[in-house]
């Protein structure tokens, strides 16, 4: 048992030593490319908590995103505020607006919500395009901002935010609070007939969960330098939903490969056509990327519905007998 | 601009000078309620019949415009195309439901919404795979001409769509009530769980429900198409309008999708041209709007009924 | 979640970075050798502006034509052009793989006023040259000074609306002039250059209405501008939107003084126009072009159009002979072409920055004959020459000769 402990500690050890140098060693834009992955990991943590864990869900939360970077980018050109204080102000913002979304919200169940939604991820870019806001958001020209950052610096910064949001996600759903959240998803007259308050414990999930896009959304105006209604459209909101869904709803460290699914698969697209396609096809067609992720989400929903967290899950059990004399369970 | 911005009233009294404009914009605002409304009467009949929100219902019907767009194009006259189109595309619901929804038809809500996303996404991409990203011009069922309505000028294609689908409206509700298959349709969605006991396979008619959506959205596309023009986003935007006045009409009640889409077409183009804050840039906003207020206000709609909840 | 699952997660992030670092590639010079140049370009090939992608498919075949005939000075040009889809998100990480990943030479053609926008302060810091933007924003040259790797190509659209809005000026003087504008900064720009070119008759606009992209139609809008009596009607709008806005002008028996913006005024466009609401409607309406239309029959024997149809034949199998997109991508992958030989052998980014910024290209055989193509110390604006021209009902006729509007 000490020789399994002290091989663990070894274990993170070498993983977190790793992670530090890592954008050293593959270059710049590796490291852009691995600071996007932990944005869409941030973003899709957050929706995590919010549909598998209390099962309201939010085909929308690209909108959540786009508060918080257009708060960022507001109050970077306009007030001044330096880059990285933004970020925790635009996850606020967001949060603030995703509590004000969750009372209406109260309402609606299910596929009502769904729809609700869906129709402010559509509709969201017009909202920041409309005259009476554009003296702020700039319209379509949008908000160039002043700091432009290395791909290790966006790599650094994201990922010891995705840490600690994770720490965060893991203490929360492992408390009364996630615990409040699960009795809520799987039935939610059972739990109020328990003593958990649904309405209250339902928006405080749309608070936190809109919090973390918003922090998501701020790091991705970072990223770009720039942020305009085009950045922020439906597409984001429904790459977080396939994200959440190949993860593995419910599960936290499905949010992972999650996250990697929906930075790296898209631009890849054709690469992997050419390799999964028996036939020869014409991999560089528009469309291709989105076929493959469709394709994907439908695969995942019916052969593996836990996604890759229940996979991860599935796979341990018999590595954790291994381990152990004794099961530990968990 | 002006320097002095017209308040509201003054832009409502300006344009009551011109009680024959209102009417246009009236009209124009039904002729486009009537798109809404064809592709709102595939989502109502398709949550009718299997009580899902189909998110990927306008690229389906999307994708068989463009099947119809290349029969047509292969030189078959289109009254004939049209209908053969309509068949396929019944066809494909039908297989559709049976291959990809058929496993997740005792899942939860949200397993099937992730469904519809997945079809919503990778059915856009073929569409674009297969045909690629161009506009393309569609042939019309109706004449171009205009007829004129006392100085309002009214379309026949816009009479014409409004008509059909009010037709199919006609066609639906007399298959619902009327026939064997139409009861058992009904059945089944009002009680998935019973129906089986009385001899109805439930599989298939959740199959017929999708065939017949997936028909129906195939309408909708070949009598939209001609006006917005061919193209792998073409129903992207309607799908909101649609959903719009689904709900605004009631999601069970196809006469309630039409009357909402007529009704979201006419509020949009008014809201549109008479007050400032919404210009004719903000459509979408006001439908998102709509939605919400319907939502938190009488979720069934105006034409449905209040349902209790099952604990 | 257990101990156990944080140590599998820990030797597979472990895992993951070796392979990584494996991967990792080695520096390199920028996109030079002896034999080879490697240009890099953004195009929405996929998403709702798809159709623009064949402007970078039309340079990409000229340029193949022109490393046939042994290239630039002996090097071959490679254009590698990635997706972006329209997403300026998506355009900024395409170009930091371009500059930092494929080590390309310079940015060339990229496609999209916001998506420029999102990469200009990189490009300028990295100092990598921006060449030839495809968009007629007037920034690109006129923030020059602030921005000096980044150049345009095609006359801004503030420009075009200049020379719509002086024309009005000189031919009607009275004009009641109802304008209809896509709610970006492509029609707002034409929208201020018409304003401008009508000078202190600006209030003649007696209605600016707008309309976004996720529009079904622009009927309404249509309506509400023949509602103000206006007997001039400009059409800053884009593709569909503009053959809507000339079928409702017709079914409501509208026939105003009809300006279209350019980038829908092609032949196809025009054509398709007319057969959908009526040639009464369509007939006289004025716009400009900078470039040889290749759907126009007038062009028919011209060396250029010539040249133009037998690249594409070429290069581009099954592309359509009448998609003027092509063709602007050709002209300015002419342009480009003769930037690198001015530039010298001894070609640097420098070089090259310089080199685009002294253009005097008078032979362009993609633009229209006459137009010089010119650059220079206080001229950062490439094309800017533009000429009228007047739809027929069956073809467009030019006339006028050339005029500019400095912006």
């Amino acid at each position: 048992m000490r020789l399994a402990w002290g091989l663990r500690v070894a274990a993170v050890a070498a993983a977190g030593l790793s992670l530090a140098i890592l954008p050293f060693l593959v270059g710049d834009y590796r490291a852009f490319e691995l600071g996007r992955m932990g944005i869409f990991f941030i973003a899709i943590l957050g929706l995590n908590l919010l549909t598998g864990y209390t099962g309201q869900v939010s085909i929308g939360h690209g909108a959540f995103m786009a508060v918080g970077g257009y708060t960022s980018a507001i109050l970077a050109t306009r007030c001044g505020v330096p880059d990285y204080l933004t970020i925790p102000l635009g996850g606020l913002t967001a949060g603030l607006a995703g509590l004000l979304f969750g009372i209406p919200a109260l309402r609606l169940r299910g596929l009502y919500l769904a729809l609700a939604t869906f129709g402010v991820a559509v509709a969201m870019p017009s909202i920041a395009k409309h005259d009476r806001l554009e003296g702020l958001t700039k319209g379509t020209t949008g908000i160039n901002l002043p700091e432009l950052h290395s791909g290790t610096w966006l790599y650094g910064v994201t990922w010891a935010i995705a840490a600690a949001l994770f720490l965060l996600a893991f203490a929360i759903v492992n408390s009364r609070l996630g615990r409040a959240f699960r009795a809520l998803r799987d039935s939610e007259v059972a739990a109020s007939s328990m003593g958990v308050n649904p309405a209250a414990y339902k928006v405080a999930a749309f608070g936190i969960s809109s919090f973390y896009a918003g922090v998501a959304g701020s790091l991705y105006a970072l990223s770009n330098a720039y942020v305009n209604p085009d950045v922020y459209f439906v597409s984001l909101s429904l790459f977080l939903l396939i994200g959440a869904v190949i993860g593995g709803l419910g599960s936290l460290t499905g949010v992972m490969a999650g996250a990697a699914f929906v930075q790296f698969v898209p631009p890849n697209a054709s690469s992997i056509l050419d390799a999964v396609s028996p036939f020869a096809v014409d991999s560089r067609a528009p469309g291709v990327p989105s076929v493959i992720l469709g394709a994907a989400l439908v695969l995942v929903v019916l052969l593996a519905p836990t996604g890759a967290g229940g996979l991860l899950r599935r796979i341990s059990a018999p590595l954790m007998g291994r381990l152990y004399t004794r099961s530990e369970g968990g | 601009m002006p320097s002095a911005a017209p308040t509201w009233a003054t832009e409502v009294a300006l344009a009551a000078f011109s009680w024959q404009e209102l009417a246009q914009q009236v009209v124009s605002g039904l002729a486009s309620g009537g798109i809404y409304a064809s592709l709102a009467l595939a989502l109502v009949l398709i949550y009718r019949a299997t009580r899902v929100i189909n998110f990927a219902q306008g690229e389906l019907a999307t994708l068989t415009t463009f099947v119809a767009w290349s029969l047509t194009n292969h030189g078959l006259n289109k009254w004939v195309a049209f209908p053969l189109t309509l068949l396929i595309a019944f066809a494909g619901g039908v297989a559709l439901e049976r291959v990809v929804i058929r496993p997740v038809e005792r899942a939860p809500v949200l397993t099937v919404v992730m469904l519809t996303i997945g079809l919503l996404i990778g059915l856009n991409g073929l569409t674009a795979w297969i045909w690629g990203g161009e506009t393309r011009s569609f042939p019309s069922l109706f004449s171009t001409g205009t007829v004129d309505v006392g100085g309002v000028a009214v379309s026949y294609a816009d009479i014409g769509v409004i008509g059909v689908t009010l037709g199919a409206v006609g066609l639906i509700s007399l298959f619902f009530r009327f026939t064997k298959l139409g009861l058992g349709m009904r059945a089944v969605a009002a009680n998935p769980e019973t129906s089986p006991l009385v001899g109805i396979r439930v599989g298939w008619m959740l199959a017929l429900g999708w065939g017949l959506a997936a028909a129906l959205g195939a309408l909708s596309g070949i009598l939209v198409a001609p006006t917005v023009f061919l193209e792998p986003n073409m129903m992207q935007a309607i799908l909101l309008y649609a959903f719009a006045a689904a709900i605004l009409g009631g999601l069970e009640s196809p006469l309630g999708a039409v009357v909402g889409g007529l009704l979201l077409g006419v509020i949009l183009n008014l809201a549109g041209r008479y007050v400032p804050e919404v210009g004719g840039e903000s459509r979408l906003a006001v439908a998102l709007a709509v939605i919400l207020i319907v939502l938190t206000i009488r979720p069934s709609g105006l034409f449905g009924r209040t349902v209790g909840r099952r604990v | 979640m257990t101990r156990t699952r944080v140590s599998i997660l820990a030797f597979g992030l472990v895992a993951a970075v070796a392979a990584a670092a494996a991967g990792a590639s080695p520096a390199a010079d920028p996109g030079l050798t002896a034999s080879s140049i490697l240009i890099g370009g953004t195009a929405p090939l996929s998403g709702e502006a798809s159709s623009a992608a064949a402007v970078a498919r039309g340079a990409e075949a000229y340029f193949k034509y022109v490393n046939a005939r042994g290239g630039v000075n002996g090097r071959r040009i490679t254009y590698k052009y990635v997706d972006d889809g329209y997403d300026p998100g998506r355009t900024v990480q395409a170009v930091r793989q371009l500059v930092q990943q494929d080590r390309v030479f310079a940015l060339f053609n990229t496609l999209g006023t916001a998506n420029n926008l999102a990469i200009r302060d990189f490009l300028n810091s990295e100092k990598v040259p921006q060449l030839f933007v495809a968009s007629g924003y007037t920034a690109w040259g006129s923030d020059a000074r602030r921005y000096p790797w980044t150049i345009g190509y095609i006359p801004s659209y503030l420009s075009e609306g200049t020379v719509y809005g002086r024309h009005l000026v000189k031919t009607k003087p009275g004009a009641k002039i109802g304008v209809l504008y896509q709610n970006d900064d492509y029609g707002k720009d034409l929208l201020n250059g018409l304003r401008k070119g009508l000078g202190s008759k600006a209030g003649q606009i007696v209605k600016a209405v707008a309309y976004d992209p996720t529009s079904t139609n622009v009927d309404s809008q249509v309506a509400e501008l023949k509602g103000t009596g206006a007997n001039t009607f400009v059409v800053f709008a884009f593709g569909k939107f503009a053959i809507q806005a000339f079928i409702q002008a017709n079914r409501l028996g509208w026939r105003p003084q009809i300006y279209v913006n350019a980038v829908s005024a092609s032949s196809n466009l025009l054509t398709l126009a007319t057969q959908t609401s009526s040639k009464k409607t369509t007939t006289g309406a004025i716009s400009i072009v900078f470039a040889k239309d290749p759907a126009d029959p007038s062009w028919a024997g011209d060396p250029g159009i010539k040249l133009f149809e037998q690249i594409m034949k070429r290069y581009v199998p099954g592309g359509n002979l009448k998609d003027g997109y092509y063709s602007a991508g050709m002209a300015s992958a002419f342009t480009l072409v003769d930037t690198l030989k001015k530039a010298g052998k001894n070609l640097t980014r420098q070089s090259v920055l310089k080199a685009s910024a002294n253009l005097n290209e008078a032979n362009n055989p993609f633009l229209l004959p006459g137009i010089v193509v010119k650059t220079g110390p206080s001229d950062r604006f490439p094309v800017e020459q533009m000429q009228l021209e007047r739809w027929s009902g069956t073809r467009w006729t030019r006339f006028g000769g050339l005029v500019t509007a400095k912006s």
